[in-house]
């Protein structure tokens, strides 16, 4: 939590001189800084379309370059970009039109051979793609990208108690479908 | 962070997430696609507030209740023309402040 809070204090000051300087190094600073998790994010809520992924990524960074007058630290930087991302995914996605359900394997073939425990993994992801689309993003944002409830509902302009309760019923049903996994899940060390 | 650290599901799910993507010349891509930023240009609203000034005075100048009320604040008698400009100056000194306030927040 410290740390986290170093963090958003580095932020902070990178925005001001990026605001206030008016200096574009400060910005590629914080690009280089958050660029990872808004494309992993991305990627995501893409379903590995890696390609448009970068591109949104690249559009969210011209918007927050352009709108950095109105970050007002109300939220972290890391959270005021994921919210400009998800925001950009949306009307990228009123425009186009990607698979809202047949995702599951092709994204399953995402999953990097040389990790453990594949087949646990390819589970876990055909039972994350069973899960209804809201509760996909909640379970994105709360539990792998590391977001509190608050900061979820921020990013996705979703009232606290939508969240908390997608989150809730998105886990007891993974909990079901995973059912089969829990004796060992215990013994697989996933780094 | 959630309270579901020890939740075996968050440490799947955890897992199964590969994690930040490596740069591998993006945030160059993205620096060289970015624009100058607009400067803020604030003579629009210099030139705002003058013209307001400017108007107020011309428009109240030729009003009685000013030249009463400030003649009457002067000898310190407290009549209803002294009433109205105090209130007048209160109110903008509150708003002036009100806005520094907002604006110090923001910053």
């Amino acid at each position: 939590m410290a740390d986290g809070d170093a963090e958003a204090r580095i932020d902070r000051a990178l925005v001001a001189r990026a605001r206030v300087g008016d200096d574009p190094r400060a910005f590629e600073q914080l690009l280089r800084r958050h660029q990872g998790m808004v494309r992993a994010q991305l990627r995501r809520l893409l379903r590995g379309d890696i390609a448009a992924a970068d591109d949104l990524a690249q559009e969210t960074f011209l918007l927050a370059w352009r709108k950095l007058d109105q970050f007002r630290g109300e939220a972290r930087f890391s959270t005021w970009l994921y919210r400009i991302a998800y925001a950009c995914f949306l009307q990228a996605r009123r425009k186009r039109s990607w698979a809202d359900d047949d995702g599951g394997d092709e994204a399953a073939e995402h999953v990097p051979a040389a990790m453990p425990a594949v087949d646990l993994q390819m589970d876990v992801e055909r039972a994350m793609q069973r899960l209804s689309a809201a509760e996909q993003t909640v379970l994105l944002h709360c539990v792998q990208l590391g977001l509190s409830h608050d900061e979820t509902s921020y990013v996705l302009a979703m009232p606290l108690g939508t969240v908390k309760s997608h989150a809730t019923r998105g886990k007891a049903k993974l909990n079901a479908m995973l059912a089969a996994w829990h004796p060992r899940a215990g013994e697989e060390k996933i780094p | 962070m959630n309270p579901h650290d020890d939740d075996p599901i968050d440490a799947l799910l955890r897992a199964q997430f590969e994690g930040p993507v490596r740069d591998e010349g993006f945030s160059e891509r993205v620096m060289q696609a970015l624009p100058p930023r607009r400067r803020r240009v604030d003579w629009p609203v210099r030139a705002g507030i003058a013209a307001a000034v400017v108007t107020c005075w011309a428009s109240l100048q030729s009003a009685p209740v000013l030249h009463e009320g400030w003649s009457a604040w002067a000898s310190g008698r407290l009549t209803a023309s002294a009433m109205a400009l105090l209130l007048a100056i209160a109110g903008m000194s509150l708003l002036a402040l009100w806005w520094s306030v907002a604006e110090g927040g923001e910053a």
